[in-house]
């Protein structure tokens, strides 16, 4: 009999305590559990061409940013490794892009590591404000596709 | 520093250095001879906005701009305040009237009801925006060049005409004679307006500030134009949302010609205020009655749910320009049926 793959879940994080919560409770839920492969993604969206003053200004604003979030996805790497998941089985994913949707980039990164689950945390915002604003977790739940979704709060 | 001079005699152009000789003859050409300095101070570098003043001549491009005044609010701005990064100007070449928007990097918090997001105000943006919309009837029309210090000066046409907010709220006093008599005219130029917002949008730019005060009926072409198109926010999840939002608050303002608040019912006809609930206000600005077929029941279903979807109660959200724009034209057709 073959070896069963692993399955992958992708965990998708910024900076906010939702999105921290969203990964201890797969640490909690999957860690030790084998058969298990976790990809910790981040999106850095830098505003479009003209909010910054300067080319310089934004090279700054993108390098900064990307320093701090490299540094939360190793924090997050060792707290799924802590929990049980084996260190070849757990690995980061930083994505700047410009002008998208978050959302949008997460769903492709599902797809191209055919995940079977995605799992994002939830900020719980108003009503008006998902409606100027839009909502990464509700788009993500409305748009996924072969895959499940957690969402958790 | 040269300039391009256009000489009736020679039919020609002359390229030759600027003198202050050359200045006043352009500008008599365009001012009452009284009204024509001795002397002008000639300013390359914008980056100064406050330095630049009434009856300087700004040179972008080797072309002459005299300064009249600061822009005020009307057409920029909330306020009466003066902008005085924007300029009121004459182009000594061809006499005709220009807005100069000077570049002014402003970086704020808007507030729109409860909720507060990052602004900027950015020359960049606007710039690319007015080229994408060269030629296009419902926007405002000019070009951007930089200047001796690389600010990108935005050279605007004038555009003689009132707002959207004039033409609604000044269309007659009785509601129901607006809406049966001004309103359709009105809804026709929005939709126009509407279509000019998608092309923004299917070419992945927003307006970024669309209010009543920034949709002016060109006296010449008899066509609403968008103007101002500098702001970026940060717009999350969804780019576009923003924009939405501001035309379904013109359409609410067109079809109740004026916002119709509690506190206006309240005073005014308290048997329809006592009928209203917080679902039928606006979703943002939780003063303004949205479900305005409570106060007019004379106005059509189909709009009315149009509105429906900017208040507290809507569960679905317009996602695009074009599924509101499909809507407003179904109702507008229904509308030309009945």
């Amino acid at each position: 009999m073959g070896k069963a793959k692993d399955r992958n879940i992708l965990i998708a994080v910024d900076e906010s305590e939702n999105s921290k919560r969203a990964l201890l409770y797969v640490a909690d839920f999957l860690g030790g559990f084998p058969g298990f492969k976790a990809i910790i993604l981040s999106v850095i969206p830098v505003p479009e061409e003209g909010f910054f003053e300067s080319g310089e200004v934004k090279q700054k604003w993108v390098e900064s940013n990307k320093e701090k979030v490299s540094d939360m996805l190793e924090r997050y790497r060792q707290i799924l490794i802590q929990s049980g998941f084996p260190e070849k089985k757990v690995r980061t994913e930083l994505v700047v892009t410009e002008d998208t949707s978050v959302a949008s980039i997460i769903l492709e990164k599902q797809k191209e590591l055919d995940s079977c689950t995605v799992v994002v945390g939830r900020r719980g915002i108003s009503k008006s404000e998902e409606f100027l604003f839009g909502s990464v977790s509700n788009k993500i739940v409305h748009m996924a596709e072969k895959c499940s979704v957690w969402v958790v709060e | 520093m040269y300039i391009m001079i256009y000489s009736p005699e020679t039919n020609n152009t002359l390229h030759k250095p600027l003198s202050q000789k050359d200045l006043r003859d352009l500008a008599s050409r365009w001012l009452d001879p009284s009204r024509v300095p001795q002397k002008f101070r000639i300013i390359t570098d914008t980056s100064d906005f406050f330095r630049v003043e009434y009856d300087d001549v700004v040179i972008l491009n080797d072309h002459p701009y005299l300064i009249r005044h600061n822009e005020k609010e009307g057409r920029f701005g909330i306020d009466e305040e003066p902008k005085f990064w924007v300029k009121g100007a004459i182009d000594l070449i061809d006499g005709s009237r220009k807005i100069l928007k000077l570049v002014f990097h402003e970086r704020f918090k808007a507030r729109v009801g409860h909720l507060v997001f990052d602004c900027v105000r950015s020359p960049v943006k606007e710039a690319r925006v007015i080229n994408l919309v060269r030629g296009h009837h419902s926007f405002m029309q000019g070009f951007s060049v930089k200047d001796s210090a690389g600010n990108v000066v935005r050279i605007l046409d004038y555009i003689y005409g009132k707002t959207m907010a004039d033409y609604a709220a000044c269309a007659g006093e009785n509601h129901e004679e607006y809406f049966y008599m001004h309103f359709h005219g009105i809804f026709k130029g929005f939709i126009e307006a509407v279509k000019a917002i998608k092309f923004l949008h299917e070419n992945n730019e927003i307006h970024g500030d669309i209010r009543r005060d920034h949709l002016l009926r060109d006296k010449l072409t008899n066509k609403f134009r968008w103007i101002d198109f500098d702001f970026i926010y940060s717009h999350h999840e969804n780019k576009f949302g923003y924009d939405i939002f501001g035309l379904g608050n013109i359409l609410i303002y067109i079809t109740g010609g004026g916002d119709i608040t509690v506190q206006q019912l309240r005073a005014m006809k308290p048997d329809i205020f006592s009928r209203i609930s917080d679902e039928d206000l606006n979703i943002i600005f939780n003063n303004r009655v949205v479900n305005l077929k409570k106060v007019f029941p004379y106005i059509p279903e189909s709009l009315n749910k149009i509105l429906q979807h900017f208040s507290m109660k809507a569960e679905v959200f317009y996602d695009n320009t074009g599924q509101f724009l499909d809507d407003i034209m179904d109702a507008e057709d229904s509308m030309h049926k009945t």
